[in-house]
């Protein structure tokens, strides 16, 4: 029972770093660019998550509002800082990206308040039994979003032009123009996507703690790297699965190792494992 | 010739300067004492409480004729609640802005160390919520106004016990006040003979503590007493509640703000928390306090800027008998003084740790309210220099 | 005075630090996000062993060779991976360090190590002494930069495979620039510890190593000279930002990200610019 409580914790936590580390796995793929500042869009979600439904009471509006507000901040994200850094080495995107996530933490915290901010009714707080095990809605919600939408990505990346054109972005872009979709659409789609996505595991994760506070996005940062290494960057099947796995990781990682590491700790030190045993990441195709 | 008539001209004019301000400096220069809060960070929450609490206090001194006609300066920094930033912090304090006195407005890890720089400066330091044994074994320049950590561990048990429970289950944060609420709880279970049947940690930044709860869920206890700040607690008591634990929630002042009750929502309702403030105190300080914040910010007031305030308040009490000086004479009017403050009659040890009761005030109706009132002096004593 | 010594005690340990990056990845192009945790070990050593009674002086070398020795394991991971994957793994080392020490009681645990023995040296005697240690790692940087090593490390930094090809031992010339890299850090980490006087996990997150990759870039990937000018500025610049005090952070985020946006190559790049405007009008 125990056991099974754990496995149903890990899914949880591994659909929502799923959500997050999708956008960062799609970016890299396209662009090799570390985009740390992703996060920042998770934030972003989740701040106008609590301020529509405090606003409007719907749900569906909320969840509407964030992965617009934060698909298009990636794009302008997109066009405004990496775009122009194409050209340069890696590590310039990584710094510009790492600037831009530190100020995005402050601006959230000047506007909104340290002390962050909680709904004034949180939705979906009821109660789900499913056998022995006890869920909240929410939890419920936030997994079954996750493999939807993950779901269908997957399935459009492979039977759609658009989605076609995209991987071949990246080996091959004459190809994708010849789809007739050129480079920067792919590029801001992607963007947008991905940090739509973000937005839409912002408003989860407020769900969840009802608390959505300026530094919420600075574990998800790293945890997100940490995971789209493991699946073998740029591969979303692989990240996926990579999210589950440190989910589990993490959980079962807690209450055994908990003496021994903290669970960032836990999270690196089987990453570093991980690599040096399969350098490519656990889920790589090469 | 003419660079002896330039030197000239420069004595002439720092003669001039130091007239200047020796003459009519004491009415110029005003009284600076310092404060290191966490304004930025991860604890910017209370930073921001403390600061006001601290404020507030000035301001009504300074409204009364500040010492003896100046006005009293509050020179800010911000020490990010990190050790690394306290101690640049109060070193420009000492150096710089000359402090004659500072107030640590902070946590645990930031105030112990900026407590070895005030110490060796001299500078008396009263530290408002940051209860870490260390924190007065630094030195005599060094004043709580809290509770130390083990005190209210013990004063935890104790509840425990009022309760006529026996099986608790620990939920520590990870840091030193996590650490040392745990020291003093596992020490009264042992006087009270209460059965711990498991210890669970987290980090500060955890917010999600499903494989926690499930681990805790099965060892069944009768109540939890977790330790952590109403950021960590808000969320965690939500999902204690939301995974069926029916168990007696306590906590200690970290969670004591009204944020935690907007954060856990209904499974708010019932939690006990052990701290210095009582919303339903009829001493007139106390109300007092809870009006004048009120009035100033328009919110409701939380422990850690009643510490603030009441630190504060022991500062600019010393400096009103000293006449405005600091060092050994300002140390000694602080020490032997005694305080109606905010969160209770107060007056020090030889430790300069504060000898008083503690509060147990329980969550009901989305608020605060008294519940009852820890007062064994054997018990909550703080450890004197002669039990270091 | 004394603010100005403290002052200047701190800019000469940020400018050892940023310096022993920049020979890792800087002049070799391994990208590591996990250079705090070379600074944390350097400090640790040094504090435990000045309360275990040893002199000052003698626990520097100490804190070199142990967070050498780290440093030549956590380059010996870098030989496995690539590139983008180094950044992240050598992010995970610091990670480890601090779950690692946390845990520790010996070490301090939570709560940190303080109350270690003084350096003994005097409040001016130490600053001068960190500042003849980051003007010594400077002249090392810059004789490094100047010899065979330099060269060789700079060709791997631009085009490993061809460097492999044309013979070149290229993990041993990685694994030296780890070796020297983060032993440096170790030194200025034990300079770190006695300036505090209180070290603890916290003290050497992922947040630490962010700092002084920036202050590398900033200055300018591979140069000696900006890489000091930035940390120098970078370091006492919360200092003199006290006044914006709120917005510091924020400010700080912002120079990050305009100045990668505009001036890649950091201050050295933006000098470097206008010198050749100069001399192009000319």
């Amino acid at each position: 029972m125990f056991f099974l409580e754990l496995i149903a914790q890990s899914l949880v936590q591994g659909s929502i770093y799923a959500l997050i580390a999708l956008g960062l796995t799609l970016v890299y793929g396209l662009l090799r660019i570390l985009h740390v500042a992703h996060a920042s869009l998770f934030t972003l979600g989740a701040y106008v998550g609590v301020l529509t439904y405090n606003a409007t009471g719907s749900l569906a509006l909320t969840l509407l509002a964030a992965m617009l507000v934060s698909g298009l901040s990636g794009v302008a994200m997109f066009r405004l800082a990496y775009k122009p850094l194409l050209k340069q080495p890696p590590h310039v995107a990584l710094i510009a990206s790492i600037g831009l996530f530190i100020a995005a933490e402050e601006c959230f915290r000047i506007a909104f308040g340290a002390s962050g901010l909680s709904f004034t009714n949180t939705p979906l707080q009821g109660q789900v039994r499913i056998g022995s095990l006890q869920f909240k809605e929410a939890e419920i919600a936030v997994m079954l979003g996750a493999a939807l939408i993950l779901g269908v990505l997957a399935w459009l990346q492979s039977h759609t032009r658009v989605g076609i054109a995209c991987q071949a972005t990246v080996s091959d872009p004459q190809m994708a123009e010849s789809f007739g979709i050129t480079l920067n659409t792919v590029r801001d789609l992607n963007f947008l996507v991905g940090s739509a996505l973000a937005g839409f595991a912002g408003v989860w994760v407020a769900v969840l703690n009802n608390l959505v506070e300026p530094t919420m996005g600075s574990v998800p940062s790293y945890k997100a790297l940490a995971i789209i290494v493991l699946g073998g960057m740029g591969s979303v099947p692989g990240t996926l699965m990579a999210a589950l796995v440190l989910g589990l990781v993490e959980s079962f990682g807690t209450v055994y190792l908990g003496k021994v590491l903290d669970r960032n700790a836990i999270a690196f030190a089987f990453l570093i494992v991980v690599l040096m045993v399969r350098p490519q990441g656990l889920f790589a195709k090469k | 010739m003419h660079q002896r008539s330039s030197n000239l001209n420069t004595a002439q004019s720092l003669l001039l300067a130091a007239a200047f301000f020796g003459t009519s400096g004491a009415a110029l220069a005003d009284i600076k004492v310092g404060i290191t809060v966490p304004s930025t960070g991860f604890a910017a929450a209370d930073g921001k409480s403390a600061l006001d609490g601290a404020k507030l206090a000035i301001a009504q001194a300074n409204a009364k004729g500040g010492v003896k006609g100046e006005k009293i300066e509050l020179v800010v920094y911000d020490d990010q609640a990190s050790p690394k930033e306290a101690v640049p912090a109060a070193t420009k304090l000492v150096e710089k802005d000359k402090v004659v006195a500072a107030i640590g407005g902070s946590y645990s890890g930031a105030t112990r160390a900026s407590a070895s720089v005030f110490q060796a400066a001299q500078v008396p330091y009263a530290v408002a919520y940051a209860i870490h044994p260390d924190i007065t074994k630094t030195g005599d320049f060094m004043f709580r106004v809290s509770a130390m950590g083990e005190v209210q561990g013990r004063a935890g048990a104790k509840l425990v016990n009022d309760l006529g429970k026996k099986k608790v289950a620990l939920i520590n944060i990870k840091n030193d006040f996590g650490q040392s609420l745990a020291a003093g709880f596992k020490e009264g279970a042992a006087k009270f003979g209460l059965t711990i049947v498991g210890e669970h940690e987290y980090s500060l930044q955890d917010r999600q503590f499903g494989a926690l709860i499930a681990n805790l869920k099965s060892q069944d206890p009768e109540v939890i007493y977790a330790s952590g700040y109403f950021y960590t607690a808000g969320p965690l008591v939500n999902q204690l509640r939301a995974a069926g634990v029916t168990a007696t929630i306590i906590g200690q002042e970290g969670y004591d703000s009204d944020k935690f009750m907007e954060i856990a929502g209904p499974a708010s309702e019932g939690v006990l928390v052990t701290t210095s403030l009582d919303r339903d105190s009829s001493n007139p300080a106390t109300k007092a306090f809870l009006a004048d914040y009120k009035a100033a910010y328009n919110a409701g007031a939380d422990m850690v800027a009643a510490a603030t305030y009441t630190a504060t308040q022991v500062v600019i009490d010393g400096l009103n008998k000293t006449g405005g000086k600091g060092g050994a004479a300002l140390r000694d009017a602080m020490a032997a003084g005694t305080y109606d403050s905010p969160i209770g009659k107060l007056s020090f040890n030889d430790l300069h740790e504060v000898k008083k009761d503690i509060q147990v005030q329980i969550v009901k109706d989305k608020a605060f309210r008294r519940h009852s009132i820890i007062s064994d002096p054997v018990l909550l004593a703080p450890p004197s220099k002669s039990s270091k | 005075m004394d603010y100005e010594i403290s002052l200047l005690t701190t800019i000469g340990i940020s400018i050892m630090f940023a310096l022993s990056l920049n020979l890792i990845t800087g002049f070799c192009g391994q990208i590591s996000l996990g250079h705090a945790a070379f600074l944390g070990v350097g400090a640790y050593t040094s504090a435990m062993l000045t309360k275990a009674g040893l002199p000052f002086l003698l626990t520097i070398p100490a804190s070199m060779a142990l967070a050498g020795i780290l440093g030549i394991i956590v380059g010996m991971a870098s030989l496995r991976v690539r590139a983008d994957f180094l950044a992240i793994t050598t992010m995970g080392v610091v990670f480890l360090f601090i779950g690692l020490v946390r845990q520790q009681e010996w070490l301090g645990g939570e709560m940190g190590l303080s109350g270690f023995p003084d350096s003994g040296l005097g409040k001016t005697g130490f600053m001068l002494l960190t500042l003849l240690l980051a003007a010594l790692t400077a002249a090392i940087s810059l004789y490094i930069q100047k010899a065979w090593i330099g060269r060789v490390f700079s060709g791997i930094a631009e085009d490993e495979d061809t460097m492999r090809v044309l013979g070149i031992d290229v993990p041993s010339y990685k694994l030296a620039a780890f070796a020297i890299g983060t032993a440096l850090a170790g030194a200025a980490g034990a300079l770190y510890a006695s300036h505090l006087k209180f070290i603890g996990p916290d003290s050497f997150s992922f947040v630490e190593s962010i700092t002084v990759l920036s202050m590398v870039v900033v200055g300018g990937i591979g140069s000696v000279v900006w890489v000091a000018i930035a940390a120098a500025v970078l370091s006492a610049l919360p200092g003199w930002f006290q006044f914006i005090g709120d917005y510091k952070l924020l400010v700080y985020g912002g120079l990050l990200f305009v100045m990668m946006r505009f001036s890649p190559h950091g201050l050295a790049g933006m000098v470097k610019a206008l010198s050749s405007k100069k001399g192009g009008a000319q």
